[in-house]
């Protein structure tokens, strides 16, 4: 009897240890919280140094972290986010961290923490439901995780809800009836096993009232700390094994139309597109694999590689579902797209392409004295301007010293310079030569910078002293 | 006062207008009230352009004898803001109304102190005289844009005065001591004290002589946007009072396709030195293409670093950006056709598309999630060529409403939406 008992007492705490599901909220919440961290970082810019929050969940052993897509700026330079810090929940010291890139399909941000808080952590995998598991339903219970701010040490705590909705928006999204974890932490069912990842909050509206306006004007509220939506797991466990291959996210598959619209309904349904959805190309951007394959602007993109794009609520998902479409493929694969033209019915098979270097990935350089930073001029600025992606001399600058020369001689951010001296600006090699040359030269009274504004130019003399 | 005065009194009419709005999303009728002054015995009266447009659809003058005769306009100036407009002489003779014209004096005899009087009816009060002195006797503006969009300035400086001008005054002489009218009274800064400006008399004589000949300005434009030279000149390596600042050249212009470029300096016009170095002596540069037939070739002597180069460049009509207006009022839409100086400033391809610049709340453009700026490019996926191809599906619509289809562009993105019956 006595041998028995024991080994049963063993028997159980093995399962204590490897599957602790199903016990008590408290206890699997202590466990599951070594599953997430805090991280902080800093955004510099030429003037300014803004500090950053966000969370993230540990997806191995390796101290490999995930924070959603909101958590960085996708717009800045990499190289401008600067001392990345991890925290763990409830501790006041953190340790430094690396930011390796953002996978750009599943849009989340990796991050890698140090080899000592690594084994610190719980892989999210660790509470991944084993096959045949029921799935999510509409009024299930789940909890999550919340994180206090920086202030008080990034403490965990607990948040409950039900299941409202589950939706495709266009990856499968579940809403609960109220907040349920923050934004990038994980969501759990009643027995712990892991059932999604909170993504940004839905905008609510409330009605502001004051004392000058009694009748209330309405005001949406997006809560960025707590979130009720949550991507559900099936979304979430087949991504995890992605990877940033380096900083830029680079290759990005890429297929060269600009401004995807949503068809809205009734038009649809003016067009005989009823049951799907479908996408209006508002242009197709010069020699971009769209082009190459026959893409016109205007052109409804109704089915890809065959299949009719689904119908989507509310509208303006179907653009994420084409763009995700292409972004899960790599430069050189080929999607098919069927478009509507006019009335007819058109194969475009698209051979896609690597992204041109994007606005952040653009070279900068900042010149103290005169002021401003310019940076390469990129394919982007050419289809912002309207102006063929051939002509790819001049420099844009990207920022302006208040009460600098360049300053006072009515520079603008985002201007074209074109010559500086009278000589044309071929390169941004030949810009920050030509630049560094008037910061250096401290006899200088002046130079002359010839800028692109809309369709105008003008001529503008830069007095230094 | 001298009897040269007086006598200008009783020529100051004031001008009530009832023109054509189309902003509202449908045609409206909207009245505003100016002022003119009668230059001849058969009864031409000088007035403001923003004024009396083409919009206008009833125009009517009240003489000084406070009689009220109807007028129609002859021609206009947006450029230079003047319109000219005539009685309606059967009227005058039938109902034997009198009146006195004025007479031009010489603007460029003006100095600053020269005392002046603004007449005109500020803010609807009638025949009212404000006095003071000229402040500035060639201000410059920048080219500029009236309420409506229309282009105004480039050709002509303002005679800048301390008189009191209120709205009303627009398009009343300002005139000298003896009644001789030296400027149109145009406009004032509104929240400031004493700044009224008006188009000095010899600018207006000549526009009105072009609006009697041909009831419309023609100009010649070879596209390019100056600018002054000042302190530029060591940069350039030029004497000073020598040339002109090219700072902009409009894409396809005469002077972009003959090879012109920004940061060029233009040193003479057919052989003749210009002198640019001020802003307040561009207008005249530029009055001095302008008076040029159209399609003539011109030499340009251009500075281009250090050399120096002959280009020829034959001149172009000189044309608004503003294209035709019309409404379509069973939609509840307003529009303004793209012209071809739009499509050239917004570095657009083609002329295809019109601007909205109205939508009716609760009409079906309005429903649709039309909104003014939006541009509206294809009907019934036809491309809309001119704005017949709006009023054909339009007319079809009042008829038969049925589901109609439009590709709107918002912002450089395509949607497309349903007019619904």
């Amino acid at each position: 009897m006595k041998s028995t008992f024991f080994l049963k007492f063993f028997l159980l705490s093995i399962a204590l240890r490897s599957f602790t599901f199903g016990t008590s909220l408290p206890d699997m919440w202590a466990e599951r919280v070594k599953s997430v961290v805090a991280i902080d970082y800093v955004t510099e810019t030429e003037d300014e140094r803004r500090m950053s929050t966000a969370y993230g969940v540990a997806i191995d052993t390796e101290g490999t972290i995930i924070l959603p897509s909101a958590a960085v700026d996708v717009r800045i330079d990499p190289k401008r986010l600067r001392r990345f810090k991890a925290y763990i929940p409830g501790e006041a010291v953190g340790s430094d961290a690396t930011y390796l890139g953002q996978d750009p399909y599943t849009g989340w941000h990796y991050i890698k923490v140090s080899k000592v808080m690594a084994t610190q952590l719980l892989p999210i995998s660790k509470w991944i439901a084993p096959k045949g598991t029921k799935e999510l339903e509409l009024s299930d219970f789940v909890w999550g995780l919340g994180l206090r701010n920086k202030e008080e040490d990034f403490i965990p705590y607990l948040m409950q809800s039900h299941i409202a909705i589950i939706e495709s928006l266009p990856q499968h999204t579940a809403i609960a009836q109220q907040e349920v974890a923050g934004p990038g932490l994980p969501v759990f069912n009643k027995d712990g096993y892991f059932v999604g990842l909170a993504t940004s909050s839905f905008a609510q509206t409330y009605l502001q009232f004051s004392k000058a306006d009694r009748t209330g004007s309405p005001l949406m509220l997006v809560d960025v700390e707590e979130s009720s939506a949550f991507l559900l797991s099936t979304e979430v466990i087949p991504s995890l094994s992605r990877r940033p291959e380096n900083v830029n996210g680079r290759p990005l598959a890429w297929f060269g139309a600009y401004g995807l619209e949503a068809l809205d309904r009734e038009a649809a349904s003016f067009l005989g597109l009823s049951n799907q959805s479908s996408v209006v190309v508002s242009e197709v951007l010069e020699d971009s694999p769209a082009e190459k394959a026959g893409m016109k602007a205007h052109d409804i993109i109704v089915a890809l590689d065959s299949v009719m794009l689904p119908r989507f609520r509310p509208d303006h998902v179907a653009i994420d579902f084409v763009e995700r479409k292409v972004l899960i493929h790599r430069p050189g694969d080929v999607i098919n797209m069927t478009v509507l033209r006019g009335a007819k019915r058109i194969e475009l098979s698209i051979t896609l392409g690597d992204e041109p270097k994007l606005i952040r990935e653009a070279e900068r350089k900042y010149f103290e004295r005169l002021g401003l930073t310019v940076r390469e001029f990129v394919y982007a600025d050419a289809v912002e301007r309207r102006s063929s992606v051939k002509s790819h001399n001049g420099v844009i600058v990207s920022y302006i010293k208040s009460n600098s020369p360049v300053d006072g001689a009515g520079l603008s951010g985002e201007d074209w310079i074109k010559e500086i001296d009278g000589a044309s600006v071929d390169s941004f090699a030949d810009a920050v030569a030509k630049l560094s040359a008037a910061e250096s030269d401290l006899h200088r009274k002046e130079f002359v910078l010839l800028v692109s504004r809309g369709t105008q130019t003008a001529v503008l003399r830069v007095k230094l002293h | 006062m001298s009897r040269g005065f007086n006598g200008l009194l009783n020529s100051v009419v004031r001008i009530d207008v009832r023109q054509v709005n189309y902003e509202g999303g449908s045609k409206r009728f909207d009245g505003s009230i100016g002022s003119g002054v009668i230059l001849s015995e058969d009864g031409l009266i000088l007035t403001n352009a923003h004024v009396v447009s083409p919009k206008a659809v009833e125009v009517t003058v009240t003489l000084s004898s406070l009689e009220n005769v109807g007028a129609k306009l002859v021609g206009w100036d947006h450029w230079t803001d003047l319109a000219l407009l005539k009685l309606d002489m059967d009227e005058v003779k039938r109902r034997q109304l009198t009146f006195t014209h004025a007479s031009f004096g010489d603007s460029s005899k003006l100095f600053a102190g020269n005392v002046v009087f603004a007449v005109g009816t500020p803010f609807g009060l009638t025949r009212t005289v404000t006095r003071g002195i000229i402040s500035n006797t060639s201000q410059y503006f920048d080219a500029e844009r009236n309420e409506d969009g229309y282009e105004t300035g480039l050709f002509n400086t303002w005679l800048q005065t301390d008189a009191a001008i209120n709205p009303g005054n627009s398009g009343g002489p300002l005139v000298t001591e003896d009644g001789k009218v030296v400027g149109i009274t145009t406009r004032g800064y509104t929240g400031a004290n004493n700044l009224g400006f008006a188009i000095p008399s010899n600018t207006a004589k000549a526009v009105v002589k072009s609006l009697l000949e041909h009831g419309s300005i023609v100009r010649s434009t070879v596209g390019i946007v100056p600018g002054a030279l000042q302190d530029l000149e060591d940069f350039y390596s030029l004497a000073l009072n020598t040339g002109m600042l090219v700072n902009s050249v409009y894409p396809k212009s005469p002077a972009a396709i003959s090879g012109i470029k920004a940061g060029d300096i233009l040193l003479q016009i057919d052989h003749k030195a210009i002198d640019g170095r001020f802003p307040e002596q561009i207008p005249a540069i530029l009055n001095s293409i302008a008076q040029q037939p159209v399609g003539t070739q011109l030499t340009l002597t251009i500075k281009r670093g250090v050399k120096l180069q002959d280009i020829n460049v034959v001149t172009e009509l000189l044309e608004s950006s503003v294209g035709e207006e019309r409404a379509f009022d069973t939609w509840g839409l307003s529009v303004r056709k793209i012209s071809r100086i739009y499509a050239r400033e917004h570095g657009r391809n083609d002329q295809n598309g019109v601007i909205v610049i109205g939508v009716q709340p609760g009409f079906p453009a309005d429903v649709a999630g039309i909104q003014p700026g939006n541009i509206i490019t294809a009907i019934n996926r036809a491309v809309i060529t001119s704005l017949d191809v709006v009023a054909h599906a339009h007319d079809a619509f009042t008829q038969k409403p049925e589901a109609t289809l439009l590709e709107v562009e918002k912002d450089r993105h395509v949607s497309f939406v349903i007019l619904k019956p």
